[in-house]
């Protein structure tokens, strides 16, 4: 009886060795190489916000010489969730194709410094009433650099413990959009999916969420005052490491790059205003060509 | 099948029969019976694999993913504030009781099959071939 317990669990690792080698999912090389490569003529220049206080940090507006959409990808509002800041600091080296990107990489530096999901004033991202003033220096100093850039586009990146709709406490595996990118929330859900979550993982999958617009979150205020396209993407931390969490969050920061025409690179989603999946391009306000 | 009536009081001739010693012999087996131990390590392995390094995660762990993943849930729901990671003490008891369970079927066919063999091997051997259903 030893012996078969011991040739099962043998062949047991082995199939699970060779299972998981053939059947890991791709990711999207091309897409990021895509994104790593992009124009030769991408200018760089960085700013410093909020200088000389203890909330300075870096922006980076990476600027191709097409002109295109321009994309504010934000990693570090949330101090511990290590995964978006990792990808924005990558996205800082990025070559966009048309118009520009602009990247914060640690927007609540104290909290990233602390490795805590909160700084000096608590949660930075409840500090953004719509319709009011941000409520702490720092939302203030970055709303500022918000309003100058006047983006139309969002990405904030974001980290969760569980999964959204299946532990009832968190958000995980979601991407939240305002109510203007309901194709585009659906279908970088979708393309973020076949990238990266094996059909083994199947709780994993990524689902499009439209959020409740007037929430004191920095992307529903970039969507509600500058009608910016705004996106919250949450990973999560319930069976993924780090490196596959930050790869997801890569992953979604050229997926939206790309769909919002940012990259030439098709992923099939469509940029904005020419490729709308045919579903909802009448709902789409910036559908353009037939609607 | 041929003529012989299912019935429990035909089983002591031909039919095997496990009595009530004989299912406490089986349950006792059980727990530690090779398909237990299969079964045990099929549920649990693979995902351990995949929950210590998520690139090891492998179809092999889909059993063992879906139910830590739909007992986390159930756990969320009645006890939202416990990290994930305490769910493995539940984990581990139930798939060992599912294997358990396995492992019961499987000593149960096997005790089955035995005293079938043992009743029915002499009456076979006389019996002419392809007649034994007609």
């Amino acid at each position: 009886m030893r012996r078969r317990s011991a040739l099962a669990a043998v062949t047991t690792l082995a199939g699970t060795a060779i299972a998981g080698v053939v059947s890991r999912p791709g990711g999207n090389d091309r897409l990021l190489a895509a994104a790593r490569e992009g124009s030769d003529d991408v200018t760089t220049e960085t700013t410093q916000l909020l200088p000389e206080t203890v909330h300075e940090t870096t922006l980076y507006e990476l600027t191709a010489p097409d002109p295109g959409p321009t994309v504010m990808v934000f990693g570090g509002i949330h101090g511990d969730e290590r995964n978006g800041i990792e990808a924005a600091h990558d996205a800082t080296e990025w070559g966009p194709d048309a118009g520009q990107l602009v990247v914060v990489p640690e927007t609540d530096r104290v909290a990233v410094e602390n490795d805590e999901r909160g700084g000096i004033d608590g949660d930075l991202n409840r500090h953004f009433p719509a319709g009011e003033e941000p409520t702490s220096d720092l939302a203030r100093g970055i709303w500022d650099a918000v309003e100058r850039y006047d983006p139309d586009v969002v990405l904030d990146l974001h980290r969760s413990l569980g999964i959204y709709g299946f532990h009832r406490e968190y958000v995980g595996q979601a991407l939240f959009h305002s109510a203007d990118a309901h194709a585009h929330g659906r279908a970088i859900a979708d393309a973020l999916t076949a990238d990266a979550i094996p059909w083994y993982l199947p709780f994993h999958r990524f689902t499009p969420q439209e959020s409740t617009a007037g929430g004191p979150l920095l992307f529903q205020k970039a969507a509600a005052e500058l009608d910016a396209t705004a996106y919250l993407f949450e990973t999560t931390a319930f069976l993924l490491n780090h490196a596959t969490m930050t790869e997801q969050s890569r992953l979604v920061t050229a997926h939206v790059l790309a769909a919002h025409g940012g990259l030439e690179y098709d992923t099939g989603i469509g940029v904005a205003g020419t490729g709308e999946p045919e579903q909802e391009s009448e709902t789409e306000p910036d559908g353009g060509t037939s609607a | 099948m041929s003529g012989d009536s299912p019935g429990p009081e035909s089983g002591r001739g031909s039919e095997p029969s496990i009595g009530h010693a004989g299912g406490l012999e089986i349950g006792r087996r059980a727990l530690t019976s090779p398909a237990t131990v299969a079964t045990a390590i099929v549920l649990i392995v693979p995902f351990a694999l995949g929950w210590l390094r998520t690139e090891l995660f492998s179809p092999l762990a889909l059993p063992g993913y879906v139910i830590y993943s739909i007992g986390t849930a159930i756990g969320n729901a009645i006890a939202p504030r416990f990290e994930f990671w305490v769910y493995w003490v539940p984990f581990v008891g139930g798939c060992y009781g599912i294997a358990v369970g396995v492992g019961t079927v499987y000593e149960w066919v096997r005790a089955r099959r035995d005293a079938g063999d043992d009743g029915t091997e002499a009456n076979r051997s006389h019996s002419p071939p392809g007649n034994s259903d007609d």
